[in-house]
């Protein structure tokens, strides 16, 4: 059998997995459920990569299917603002094995916390443009990310916001199907699934994302609850308690019968966030609105009036730049000169015997 | 050269394709072809047990074939990458199957297709436990020798839709007969050699050669979907030497098997398949 084909050059070719030897580890940048993270360096290229050690210790069911899904969503999911997986190479033994992504300087959430002053209403827009583009993208692809929080957003110093951590990222379908209510971080988690609905879509990532909204404008998180009870409690106390009008099926979710909520007015965001314009709080509003069928979409969201209106969003390449906690960089401490010391000053007396 | 990681099919380069690991390790090309095919039918046969949707056996089955090209027979076990292939396939779409149902089905394919007594494995044999163990190991070298390159485009959606516009989804047989020929080469290299519009190309020009029924030639309608003459007849050619000879039942499966098997064949052929097993 003789075999005719053209050999075109930028064919994906079949071979295996590179050792993770060619990348010179730098330090130590994370480590979570997921595994660790480490900052490194492409020995070939000089090139600085995150290499992030997958995790397989207590695998019964062989390779977990959550991160073959991570490597499936971030192959489809190749965006600006989505971070990129380069390959993935393997180390000496043969269940350590590492994803090689891009490396960015910041994570959100370290950067809120470090950064003197809550970014500009300028900045916030960017930033929160960046992160409709990516979502809708995932989106579009029939990808539900179903864990953003600030610290799953890395940042540049170029002022360019990657969303990362697609380890609770699936595909869904039409119709839905069962997927698991365990999912998203308390804090960023949409009511829909605190109160045990059965199926749910995108607009759990539209309710993190208006958490976020929040976060950026404040510098904290806006619902810190200290379990899945008292963040329902803490939703409510600020959006007031949803009734079947606000929320049709509200009534017949799994928890709203269990429990007793306080019954509290309606929102009150607008005392919350005083300095927000209109069109901002109406565009926080629709992120955190309780019905999902109701709630914004990011493609909606896009075209909403508050990215319209002055202060234009900020181009990236202005916003300033923090050092970089994860490769190590500290705040130096600048030592301005000290006063010249006048005539009169308090003459210091040596009285230590001469030498 | 990076190994990229990319959603489209990665397929072989010429060398590859002329020096597959397992012709390296003196494995006759015709047995290499007939292992193949053996243990396709055998994912196509467990999939079907286990209820799984055509996708995930269809993927298992280029898994298999992508991993023959960058590995060698010789070397990994074909019963625990066959097993590999469809637990890793049924996750990649999104319908897992449990470790030890695979491991019972397939045992029970190998059995029945061998003609050998059907006894249930017993959960907590020392059988059971390599399996199991084997399954785990090949699943980690399946990721690992194919670079995690394991998303797999598949034709048939294509072929749904160069059918409605050649006019032919109607057709009393061309439909079937094309979707056939899809699921029937992936017993064949074809879907490491092509991508899958040629592929759907070529099932439809065989189909069709098949029924009698002429299509438009000027300009003839395969280059509206990327295809050329060369490769449909070369596709066509390797799935219709599919039918052309029927499987001996004693080939082997696990690198045991095969070495006494190649000891035997430089003998005079026996002709005892039972005592392979």
């Amino acid at each position: 059998m003789s075999q005719q084909r053209k050999a075109s050059t930028d064919q994906l070719r079949l071979a295996g997995c590179r050792s993770v030897h060619l990348y010179e580890r730098l330090n130590r940048i994370a480590e979570g459920s997921y595994g660790i993270v480490y900052r490194a360096r492409d020995r070939q290229t000089g090139q600085i990569v995150a290499l992030k050690r997958l995790k397989l210790d207590q695998e019964t069911q062989g390779f977990p299917i959550t991160t073959l899904r991570e490597i499936q969503a971030l192959l489809i999911a190749k965006h600006p603002h989505i971070v990129d997986v380069k390959e993935i190479v393997v180390g000496d033994t043969l269940t350590s094995i590492y994803l090689v992504m891009e490396y960015v300087e910041h994570d959100l959430k370290t950067l809120l916390e470090e950064m003197p002053s809550p970014f500009l209403q300028s900045e916030v827009k960017t930033l929160l443009l960046q992160l409709l583009q990516g979502v809708a993208l995932l989106h579009d692809h029939w990808i539900i990310h179903r864990d953003l929080k600030t610290s799953n957003l890395l940042m540049t110093n170029r002022g360019t916001i990657k969303i990362a951590d697609f380890g609770l990222a699936r595909k869904y379908g039409s119709p839905l199907g069962h997927m698991t209510q365990m999912v998203v971080t308390l804090w960023y988690r949409a009511p829909e699934l605190l109160l045990g609905a059965k199926e749910y879509s995108t607009a759990i990532d539209m309710w993190s994302i208006g958490c976020i909204f929040a976060e950026l404008l404040e510098k904290v998180p806006l619902f810190q609850g200290r379990g899945e009870i008292d963040q329902l409690h803490q939703i409510f106390k600020l959006l007031g308690t949803p009734s079947e009008r606000v929320w049709p099926g509200y009534s017949k979710l799994p928890h709203t019968q269990t429990f007793n909520f306080a019954v509290y007015p309606p929102s009150n965001l607008r005392q919350r966030f005083m300095h927000l314009t209109n069109h901002g709080l109406d565009l926080l509003t629709r992120l955190l609105t309780y019905d999902p069928k109701q709630r914004i979409t990011a493609e909606e969201a896009l075209n909403h009036p508050y990215f319209q209106e002055n202060p234009p969003p900020k181009d990236p390449s202005m916003f300033p730049t923090w050092p970089s906690k994860s490769s190590g960089e500290k705040v130096r401490l600048i030592h301005s000169p000290v006063l010249p010391q006048a005539d009169h000053a308090e003459v210091q007396v040596d009285f230590s015997p001469a030498s | 050269m990076a190994t990229k990681l990319s959603l489209t099919n990665p397929l072989l380069t010429p060398e590859q394709w002329s020096q597959p690991p397992s012709r390296i390790a003196k494995v006759p090309a015709p047995l290499e072809t007939q292992i193949r095919h053996f243990a396709c039918e055998l994912i196509e046969a467990a999939g079907i047990l286990l209820s799984l949707p055509q996708v995930a056996m269809a993927t298992a089955q280029v898994l298999l074939q992508r991993f023959y090209y960058v590995a060698s027979i010789t070397q990994f076990s074909v019963r625990d990458t066959m097993m590999a292939c469809l637990f890793l396939a049924s996750k990649l779409e999104e319908c897992p199957r449990k470790v030890k149902d695979i491991i019972n089905v397939f045992d029970y394919v190998v059995k029945r297709r061998r003609n050998l007594l059907i006894t249930p494995l017993e959960m907590f044999s020392q059988a059971f436990y390599e399996m199991k163990n084997g399954l785990i190991i090949a699943e980690l070298q399946l990721l690992k020798q194919l670079g995690f390159n394991v998303q797999v485009q598949l034709p048939y959606g294509l072929l749904v839709t160069y059918l409605q516009c050649l006019g032919l989804v109607h057709h009393p047989q061309i439909p079937q007969l094309a979707w056939n020929y899809l699921n029937d080469a992936l017993r064949t290299c074809v879907y490491v050699c092509y991508q899958p519009p040629t592929i759907a190309s070529a099932a439809i020009f065989l189909a069709a050669r098949q029924c009698q029924c002429k299509l438009p030639t000027q300009p003839p309608w395969w280059t509206v979907f990327d295809a050329n003459l060369d490769d449909m007849i070369y596709i066509s050619g390797h799935i219709l030497s599919l039918y052309e000879t029927p499987l001996p039942t004693n080939i082997p499966l696990t690198c045991e098997e095969l070495e006494s098997y190649l000891e035997n064949v430089q003998a005079p052929l026996s002709n005892s398949p039972s005592d392979q097993v």
